[in-house]
């Protein structure tokens, strides 16, 4: 037989159902996209509590706070989109956050180290830690929940015994800290100047990073990969995908992004508090990835979605407090988000394969 | 297609692959005892033999998967080891697993070209070929003769019988010098069966590609075939042309029984001079 004779492919080859309920079309919409659909939700909160507040939420003093947290958190959810993707997740981070700047604050007070090369020696801690995390997962099958939750108590448990479980006043040197956090803004400052800038240095840093993991996901081969881990471990590995690496390099860029995550925090309040970094602040990261679009199955995920969920995070936690809730009512909303976002997920997941013939 | 449709294998074609005293366990449990196969240019190899008779066992060892515990495996020639599927695809041994190693998240083209794909210099990044992946995907499906609505699809939206024809068109993209087929036929309705046979066939006659096959259907064995090796309980059982022996012959010698002993003697005494 000519291979040239072309075949119909099963009967009615693929026939994409056309939808017929509004809600079906509504999680069609959604599947095709996602980043769009958690930012419509973020511009719908901005309004929210832009009108509650009387226009005070998206003043740049409140902005600045909001997009602070944003950048903070979105950089660990981002990451930690990576990790999901993959199929796995870590739960160490807010330990990493804590002991990379602690570290770098220590060699600055106790030996002059330099700031900087203090931060360079703080992310490599988190690189380090990563890739222990991923090689106590990948080779001992040990599952990265638990890998990561003695990882959690061990670094915090280090980093609080190394000097007590005091702060560290960490010591301002320029241009790092306003490069890296601190913010020089006033009033009196326009939006736009070299000190209005500062107001906004993480949210930058987190956008410009997770705009790199975003293309490093999508146009190289370590992004595609990453994908074939964790959408199909064992037909990847026999294709010669190398699964174990790309997992373990992945929860190395999530430990990097925690540390510098938490070299940011430090820069800014000019503090290394051992416990700067509780888990709640990772739970909050997995919130975000969630909220942003990323499931916990594997194979697919999106750090865009999760900076902007991130930025739906930190406006709850703060947005609420600025109309007159108490501080507490925001976990309400973040717990209802979660599950509404995660339901959603698996939801238009199904409908997405349900199409198929 | 019937049986005339085979040119018959010379005599002088060279052995490409010898897989000797390959020997595999996994715990306890023995997948794999002594099993040598050999394998000549442009032949088609068909490995037959019950569930858990270690056939997947076997290839999974010829493609890197696993590695054997004792045993040679000899390609062109020279010994080789395969620590990784990668190995062995460098050595031109490509193989289409049972469970097609495709990835449902992933497009047809991407599918195609995992762990072998086309970059473009960008600003002195290593990026990802999209498009010239995209068009040689669509070229190559075209030239096989394969549709599917379109090579952006990702491959969980695709029906099990598209599935299995990308998987078996990416194995050939890389004019393997063998083919190692695990069930290539098991999804597919008799057109598309007829389909794969046919590519099968084009490339032992128009590449010297020399084919492992694993299939149950056995009439589909003696439409392709030059040889049989028929595996039971982790041994060769049997060994035999595809020339030399039927239909019913190799189903009554299969039925025959439990056990190598009781499986040689059936097929002695069905055409002495067999085994």
């Amino acid at each position: 037989m000519p291979p040239s004779k072309a075949i119909t492919a099963g009967k009615g080859a693929v026939g994409v159902k056309v939808p017929h309920t509004m809600t079906e079309r509504l999680l069609i919409l959604l599947s095709r996209y996602r980043e769009a659909s958690i930012a419509v939700v973020a511009i719908v909160l901005v309004i929210y509590f832009q009108v509650g507040s009387d226009g005070g939420f998206l003043s740049p003093q409140f902005m600045s706070v909001v997009l602070r947290d944003t950048g903070r958190l979105g950089l660990i959810a981002a990451a930690e989109v990576m990790l999901m993707i993959t199929g796995e997740i870590d739960l160490s981070l807010s330990a990493i956050f804590s002991i990379a700047p602690y570290v770098m604050a220590l060699l600055s007070v106790t030996y002059g180290v330099p700031l900087a090369v203090g931060a360079l020696i703080g992310v490599l801690i988190g690189v380090l830690v990563g890739a222990i995390n991923g090689i106590i997962t990948v080779r001992f099958k040990v599952p990265s929940l638990i890998t990561t939750v003695g990882m959690l108590f061990f670094l915090q448990g280090i980093v609080v015994s190394i000097y007590n479980s005091q702060p560290i006043v960490a010591p301002v040197e320029q241009p790092f800290n306003a490069i890296f956090g601190q913010s020089l803004y006033q009033p009196s400052d326009g939006l736009f100047s070299l000190h209005g800038i500062t107001a906004f240095t993480p949210f930058l840093w987190a956008v410009v990073l997770v705009l790199v993991l975003a293309l490093v996901l999508s146009r190289t081969t370590f992004g595609l990969h990453t994908i074939a881990t964790g959408s199909n471990i064992i037909g990847a590995r026999e294709i010669g995908v190398r699964t174990d690496r790309m997992k373990i390099y992945n929860f190395m860029i999530a430990g990097g992004f925690a540390a510098f995550a938490g070299i940011i925090n430090t820069a800014q309040f000019t503090s290394a508090d051992p416990q700067a970094g509780s888990p709640f602040l990772t739970l909050q990261a997995i919130a975000a990835a969630v909220i942003g679009g990323t499931s916990l199955l594997g194979g697919s995920g999106t750090v865009i979605g999760a900076l902007i969920g991130a930025f739906v995070v930190a406006s709850l936690n703060n947005g609420l407090v600025m109309i007159g809730a108490q501080a507490t009512v925001s976990d309400i909303y973040l717990g209802a988000a979660i599950i509404a976002a995660m339901i959603l997920s698996i939801q238009v997941d199904r409908l997405r394969t349900r199409r198929r013939v | 297609m019937n049986t005339q449709a085979i040119p018959p294998l010379s005599k002088d074609a060279p052995t490409v692959l010898e897989m000797t005293n390959i020997s595999k366990s996994f715990g306890a449990v023995t997948a794999l005892v002594d099993v040598s196969i050999k394998l000549r240019q442009g032949e088609v190899l068909a490995l037959v033999g019950d569930n858990g008779a270690g056939k997947s066992t076997l290839i999974k060892i010829l493609s890197g998967f696993h590695q054997p515990d004792t045993g040679t495996i000899v390609s062109q020639g020279k010994e080789v080891r395969f620590a990784s599927p990668r190995d062995a695809r460098a050595q031109g041994i490509e193989t289409v697993y049972q469970d097609l190693a495709l990835v449902g998240d992933l497009s047809v083209f991407h599918n195609m070209f995992l762990g072998r794909e086309y970059h473009k210099r960008f600003l002195g990044l290593n990026l990802l070929d999209n498009r010239k992946m995209r068009e040689q995907a669509q070229l190559y499906l075209d030239t096989l003769g394969i549709t599917i609505p379109s090579v952006n699809s990702t491959v969980d939206l695709l029906s099990g019988g598209q599935r299995q024809c990308i998987a078996v068109a990416r194995s050939i993209y890389s004019s393997p010098k063998i083919l190692v087929l695990d069930e290539p036929l098991a999804a597919l309705g008799v057109r598309e069966s007829a389909h794969v046979l046919g590519l099968i066939q084009n490339l032992r006659q128009q590449r010297q590609v020399s084919v492992i096959l694993i299939v149950h259907n056995y009439n589909q064995i003696f439409e392709v075939c030059d040889r049989i090796n028929f595996l039971h309980a982790g041994e060769v059982a049997l060994d035999a042309s595809t020339a030399d022996t039927s239909e019913e012959e190799l189903i009554r010698i299969v039925k025959s029984g439990l056990g190598t002993r009781a499986i040689e003697a059936a097929a002695a005494e069905i055409r002495p001079g067999l085994v």
